[in-house]
């Protein structure tokens, strides 16, 4: 009896612990998404501006990317990230949940795995970008033309 | 017999001297990213090769595309990727050393500096 109930406690806590491990892979605050990009006010011109001058080697390489991708690639990453920005922070956070736990949410990940790098995949970035992008034109189409 | 020994030996004295010659040239065309690098030690600007060339190729593509309109927005943008602590004098240097390297044909924004 007394090792029956042992045996039931273990697995009780078993399940708990596999539990919390599943929960681990949700996102957070500042995850897949960094928290920066969550908040900001900033236009994805703006951003992109500010990241041209703080990270200049980031910023190269992600237009040098972008432009190796066929046209309706481009148009449909820059429509994509538009529309992200057009959200307000709980769209976005949401945005961050359902890319976190579903793989195949963003489809257009399919057609371009690293079509948002320059926003969502460091956080560091994220933050140098952030702190000034609000002093920058709101539009400004030399960003995706560079 | 000796027709086909001669043509043997005059063959791989052949190759050796082509081997030896590209032995010899290679250190001579080491390249520009390496030449920037070594004058960038000069002016006591270290950190990777590689980042210093992407800063200074940048450099030149933000003079082409107007982006920096003059040589002083040039070097602030130069002086904000260089590490903490670098001095206004270091990255005047090193946007000598980048348009020397990269586009010489740009050297008009310094005399404009200068003058």
């Amino acid at each position: 009896m007394y090792l029956r109930a042992v045996l039931a406690a273990l697995i009780m806590s078993g399940t708990r612990m596999a539990t919390a491990g599943f929960a681990s892979a949700d996102a957070s605050d500042d995850y897949p998404i960094p928290n920066r990009i969550l908040k900001t006010t900033c236009t994805v011109d703006q951003y992109m501006e500010a990241v041209r001058d703080v990270e200049p080697v980031y910023y190269e390489r992600y237009i040098t990317d972008y432009k190796n991708r066929p046209v309706d690639v481009q148009d449909a990453a820059r429509d994509r990230i538009y529309w992200f920005f057009s959200l307000d922070y709980v769209g976005r956070r949401q945005y961050s949940e359902d890319t976190a736990t579903n793989v195949y949410y963003e489809q257009m990940a399919t057609h371009w795995g690293n079509w948002a790098k320059l926003f969502f995949n460091n956080k560091g970035m994220a933050a140098h970008g952030t702190d000034i992008c609000i002093n920058y034109p709101p539009n400004d189409a030399t960003v995706w033309n560079w | 017999m000796r027709a086909t020994m001669n043509f043997s030996v005059w063959t791989l004295l052949g190759i050796m001297a082509v081997v030896a010659g590209v032995l010899l040239a290679w250190p001579a065309h080491a390249g520009p990213d390496t030449d920037f690098a070594n004058e960038l030690h000069t002016y006591g600007i270290y950190g990777q090769k590689d980042y210093n060339a992407w800063i200074g190729k940048i450099t030149c593509k933000r003079l082409y595309n107007g982006l920096d309109a003059d040589a002083d927005n040039s070097a602030q943008f130069v002086f904000n990727q260089l590490e903490k602590g670098s001095t206004t004098e270091q990255a005047w240097r090193f946007l000598g050393a980048a348009i020397n390297t990269y586009c010489p044909d740009q050297v008009v924004i310094l005399q404009r500096a200068a003058g």
